[in-house]
């Protein structure tokens, strides 16, 4: 299994009037693919911030005081918004716990399922643009940069060529896919419009059957339609008079035109199923041979000829020319590689050396900055993100020793005035109701380390990459930067329309379990039950084909049937896309079902971590005991052993194991130092010092050994039977 | 230990039904629903969000007008619902009227005719008066109640100021006037109260605690400041809070804390009996325990009668006597919690039972959830179910087809 979120010293607190509140206490978990990791704890133990600060969606008074959040290579606490913006929602989704504030009051379902393809299509199309322009003037540049200047004239002429005749391209490939769409909007239409005359829904037969025929008529494009368009016009006419023909008040035998609309629709599900020509090459073709009819070859065929026309004439030489700019780039990338390393140590040494001055310090990230950036291979599709984050990362870290170094002695100076006015009340025999809000001071060694460490980091990774130089194919590099801009090309003219939007939304509806999607699509939130409702909110979550769901109490608000619905449901999703699942809950029960790891979180801490196996047969910290023991099972009978008091107020966290006051197990040592993690299994911790060696024998209380007996019992006969 | 306790019926609900109308259709929210009970016990209510579970404890606390049937409480009847008398009366009218045709077209003569008239003025009248007392008796219980509050005040001073001294009486009367005004302003619905489900949302903000609990008091007439303070700090005392806390507002507790608050508002006005309306639902699971604990304690110390109305099948096993299990505004079934949870006979019963999660994962891995599906498993197109009695206290919603397959599987 591959690890596909690494969450490693993660370190959150909050500012408030109070003071800083510790949120998250130094926590780090992985998740594996296709795993479930349920979070459970008391409201207020952080388990919500934990996956907010994933999604970088923490509020605003809300600081990372260190850790990583590690994501397809890249540290989620530090990527930019713009950044954060690709991930969140698309490659990370979240599910809240309160169906209807998640969702829009006044907008109906369907819309607000579509709103996100929409929007990213839309988002994808305009950067794709200028993607492709970019890549392309960067390319001339370096192809410029190796044939020389008597070769520029040539070059511009072939870079102008190439993207003319992706122009002409993709306005080819969009008149086809105009058609196209339209092809698949009608198929979508004629299945809605004979499912609504089916289930006797309200539609207006005649308007419908005009509608049908006006879109038929439509359909047009010479690659598309090719040979078909007078069947296409006949059967629009045969629509048209039944319309005609059509009334209302006597009652209408619709067989024959249902007959009728079943041939449109095999005969669209021809044309959408029917070889896409490549516009790519045709494109080419079509440029250099205005006025020739491509219609009439056959698709295939043309798709062979162009290829070839377009090899002899034009791609041959491309590709040569253009691998020899993309070994120009790649060669210039490492040369200036090589010159970053040359200045790390110096910049290493200047930043190690602590007591920085904060001119000269700006200075040396901004010429660490600028000859990384310097360094980077443009032309290379595989984006390094260790380079690409490299400035804003450093400029970060040095922004927060400075701001410490200012900060600090301010802090200092706050607490020893406050602390002496509490003492003098004090010895004036004053009752003091207000307690010294604790310093907040950072350890300028500890800010120090972390720019180190992000000097440490590119070191490395560009070291490895200037050994493994000569082993670079640079003639996969060159077809992977033209498949680039060809699927680039091909996202701009990539429309999603509402209608098709509208047709995936029902597939996914259907998926979430949701009866009779066509009808449920124009409803409104309130029209749906509360479980359905989640439902929508799941369908929404999934509508850009995540990697990581996050569930944040998503059963809370649902009662029990409705519950274990919606866990089967979240099961079932997660097998059949492979998702992986963070699931948060305050109830230990709902997680037997779908968890395959546990984490028991309290006061920003995670205390026992283990498969769900571990955690439910061989509990081991108190909280886990106090959580499993204040809920009773069908076969409870005796008083509850309810926890007692709150949770401590995490502005004064104390000193030792945060749960010691409401732990009828504490020990002396609870109170004074904060337990370590005592590994259990290989798979199974908890932080407690009742598992320290020299730690008296502590039982779990009998009401979960009781019941861990007859689960093992039941069990136990079960396998047998 | 229910052998233990008396047999005494504290509030019965007859055919309660609760209809709301909206647009042309009415929902039928709570439909002929009926249940005792007894004074000490705790009466579970479950069933899936809409299935009517809140509404009954609503319409028993008089908090809407209820459509048809009737709460009694202590004997006394407290809301009653006129519908099904109408109803009878139109059924009445029509059917004779059709009888009275009938006979006209077959040449009767004019005695039969009239008989048949006199039958239907009896029925009319019936219903009439029937349709009076419920309109009486949900209008004044409140009314009469205090009236018999004010008798036995009266007669209590009475006896006490004959036999007082000059300078005694005075202060005899002031009280005497007091105690007077609490008792006109008595209602005997405030013996029963309820606690809601969200905390936060069922707590003004503006008010400090103290003000929130002597509400109640307030309302009742008591003007006693030092009197209303003592309660205040003795109910706070009693649900676990301490005395600092009364100047204090809502925002300032947690979710469990602002739950004890509400409880402390309703035990203060020394209720009989107290809904509780899914008391738990939106707490955290530790502080889940320690709001039951103290309703177990408070049941124990003040003699109460508990409604408790909510979706969480082990706690609702854990906490009541009796349960009832209601589905789409019908009681489908009702018995004692160990045996509805050993002999579960409805199916959708059975499908609710499966639903539990439980904390243990083998087993979890292996459930298979029985899913109810109501037109697939009763067949009411031709023998109408209605509420049997198929072993003491345990009543099933069925027709006699499932009433014979129901017996077998008890074993009877």
């Amino acid at each position: 299994m591959d690890k596909i979120l690494e969450v490693k010293n993660l370190k959150i607190s909050f500012r408030t009037q109070g003071g800083t509140l510790k949120a998250v206490r130094d926590i780090s978990f992985d998740l594996e693919r296709g795993e479930t990791l349920a979070i459970v704890g008391e409201s207020g133990s952080g388990k919500s911030v934990t996956s907010k600060a994933i999604l970088g969606i923490l509020a605003g008074n809300s600081i990372v005081e260190g850790g990583e959040i590690l994501f397809d290579g890249k540290d989620l606490l530090k990527v930019p918004e713009e950044d954060m913006q690709q991930i969140r929602g698309d490659k990370i989704a979240m599910i809240f716990q309160d169906p209807l504030s998640a969702l829009n009051r006044i907008v109906k379902v369907g819309p607000q399922i579509t709103e996100a393809m929409l929007l990213k299509n839309k988002a994808a199309r305009k950067s794709s643009r200028k993607e492709f322009n970019a890549i392309l003037a960067l390319l001339k540049e370096n192809m410029i940069a190796v044939f020389g200047k008597e070769a520029e004239g040539k070059i511009n002429e072939m870079i102008s060529t190439f993207d003319k005749f992706n122009v002409e391209a993709i306005r080819l490939e969009e008149d086809y896919n105009v058609a196209y769409n339209r092809a698949e909007e009608l198929n979508a239409d004629i299945v809605e419009f004979r499912f609504l005359v089916e289930k006797k829904q309200k539609v207006n037969i005649k308007d419908g059957l005009n509608d049908i025929s006006k879109k038929l008529k439509q359909i047009k494009n010479g690659f598309l339609t090719v040979g078909k368009d007078e069947q296409i016009a006949a059967l629009a006419a045969d629509v048209a008079s039944a319309a005609k023909a059509y009334n209302e008040k006597t009652n209408n035998d619709l067989t024959a035109v249902d007959a009728t609309l079943e041939t449109i629709a095999s005969l669209l599900k021809g044309l959408i199923e029917s070889t896409r020509p490549n516009f790519f090459r045709i494109g080419y073709y079509s440029m250099k041979n205005p006025g020739v009819n491509l219609t009439e070859t056959p698709v295939e065929q043309l798709n062979e000829t162009t290829l070839k026309y377009l090899d002899d004439n034009f791609m041959k030489e491309f590709i040569q020319m253009e691998t020899a700019g993309v070994k120009h780039s790649f060669d210039n990338s490492v040369e200036a590689k090589k010159a970053v390393l040359a200045l790390l140590p110096e910049i290493r040494a200047y930043f190690a050396a602590g007591n920085l001055d904060k001119k000269s310090a700006k200075e040396q990230v901004k010429k660490a900055a600028d000859a990384v950036n310097a360094s980077i291979d443009r032309l290379d599709t595989n984006k390094d993100s260790t380079a690409y984050t490299f400035a804003s990362a450093l400029e970060s870290a040095v922004a927060k020793y400075f701001k410490a170094v200012v900060n600090n002695p301010k802090e200092e100076a706050r607490f020893e005035r406050q602390s002496k006015k509490r003492e003098a009340l004090i010895a004036k025999g004053k009752t003091v109701d207000w307690k010294v809000v604790p310093k907040v001071v950072y350890d300028l060694d500890d800010l120090i380390g972390n720019i180190v460490k992000i000097i440490d980091t590119l070191q490395k990774k560009y070291e490895a990459d200037v050994a493994n130089a000569a082993n670079v194919d640079m003639n996969a590099r060159a077809i992977a930067l033209i498949d680039y801009l060809k699927a680039k090309a091909s996202q701009v003219v990539y429309k999603l329309t509402k209608r098709m939007a509208k047709e995936q939304a029902i597939k996914l509806m259907d998926e979430v379990g949701i009866d009779e999607p066509r009808i449920r699509f124009n409803q409104y939130p309130f029209e749906f039950s509360g479980g359905m409702r989640q439902r929508i909110v799941i369908a929404i979550a999934l509508s850009a084909n995540p990697d990581i769901l996050i569930c944040d109490e998503p059963t809370t608000a649902l009662d029990v049937t409705i519950q274990a619905q919606i866990l089967e449901l979240i099961n079932r999703l997660k097998r059949e896309r492979n998702l992986t699942v963070i699931f948060i809950t305050h109830d230990l029960g709902v997680v037997a079902n779908i968890a395959d790891k546990i984490a028991v979180m309290y006061a920003g801490k995670i205390v026992e971590y283990g498969t769900a196996d571990d955690v439910f047969y061989d509990p081991r910290h108190p909280y886990t005991w106090a959580l499993l023991s204040s809920m009773p099972d069908l076969d409870t009978n005796e008083k509850l052993d309810a926890i007692p008091g709150t949770p401590p107020n995490m502005i004064y966290p104390p000193v030792g194991d945060a749960f010691a006051d409401r732990n009828k197990y504490a020990l002396k040592i609870d109170f004074e130092m904060q337990p370590p993690q005592f590994e259990v299994t290989p798979s199974h911790w908890a932080a407690t010092w009742l598992l320290h060696p020299d730690a008296p024998k502590a039982e779990p209380p009998h009401i979960i050994t009781d019941r861990i007996e007859r689960m093992k019992k039941k069990n136990g006969g079960n396998e047998n039977a | 230990m229910p052998e233990e306790r008396n047999d005494e019926v504290l509030l019965r609900v007859e055919h309660l039904c609760q209809y709301f109308r909206s647009g042309k259709y009415e929902n039928k929210a709570v439909d002929d629903v009926s249940f005792d009970i007894k004074k000490g016990e705790v009466f579970g209510l479950v069933g899936e969000s809409g299935c009517g579970k809140t509404t009954t404890g609503r319409s028993i606390i008089k908090i809407y007008d209820i459509t048809s049937g009737s709460v009694y409480f202590k004997g006394q009847r407290v809301t009653a619902g006129t519908r099904s008398y109408r109803d009878a009366i139109k059924e009445a009218k029509q059917r004779i009227g059709d009888e009275i045709k009938a006979l006209k077209a077959n040449g009767a003569d004019d005695a039969q005719i009239a008989a048949k008239k006199a039958e239907l003025a009896e029925i009319i009248a019936k219903n009439k008066a029937e349709i009076a007392s419920a309109k009486h008796d949900s209008k004044y219980s409140d009314r009469d109640y205090a009236a018999t509050l004010v008798a036995q005040v009266k007669a209590e001073y009475e006896e006490k100021m004959k036999n007082a001294s000059p300078e005694e009486l005075p202060a005899l009367k002031k009280k005497f006037r007091h105690d007077l005004n609490v008792a006109k302003k008595t209602k005997l619905i405030t013996k029963i109260q309820m606690i809601f489900q969200d905390p936060v949302a069922s707590l003004n903000p503006r008010m400090t605690v103290k003000e929130l609990i002597a509400e109640g008091l307030v309302i009742n007439g008591i003007k006693d400041k030092q009197y209303i303070e003592e309660k205040v700090y003795e109910i706070l005392e009693l649900v676990g809070l301490v005395r600092e806390h009364a100047g204090r507002y809502p925002h300032e507790f947690s979710g469990g804390q602002k739950q004890r608050i509400g409880i402390a508002r309703s035990v203060i006005m020394r209720p009989d009996m107290i809904i509780a309306d899914e008391p738990i639902s939106a707490l955290d699971v530790s502080i889940q325990a320690q709001v039951i604990n103290l309703l177990n304690e408070l049941r124990d110390t003040l003699g109460l009668t508990i409604l408790f109305i909510a979706h969480d099948l082990s706690v609702v096993k854990y906490f009541s006597d009796r349960i009832g299990v209601m589905y789409h505004g019908k009681m489908v079934e009702l018995a004692s919690s160990e045996e509805l949870f050993a002999h579960p006979l409805h199916p959708y019963t059975k499908s609710l039972l499966s639903a539990i999660p439980l904390p243990d994962p083998h087993h979890e891995k292996q459930r298979q959830r029985i899913t109810y599906n109501p037109a697939a498993v009763h067949d009411y197109s031709e023998n109408k179910p209605s509420t049997r009695e198929l072993k003491p206290g345990h009543f099933v919603y069925c027709n006699d087809a499932e009433e014979e397959a129901y017996r077998k599987e008890l074993g009877l």
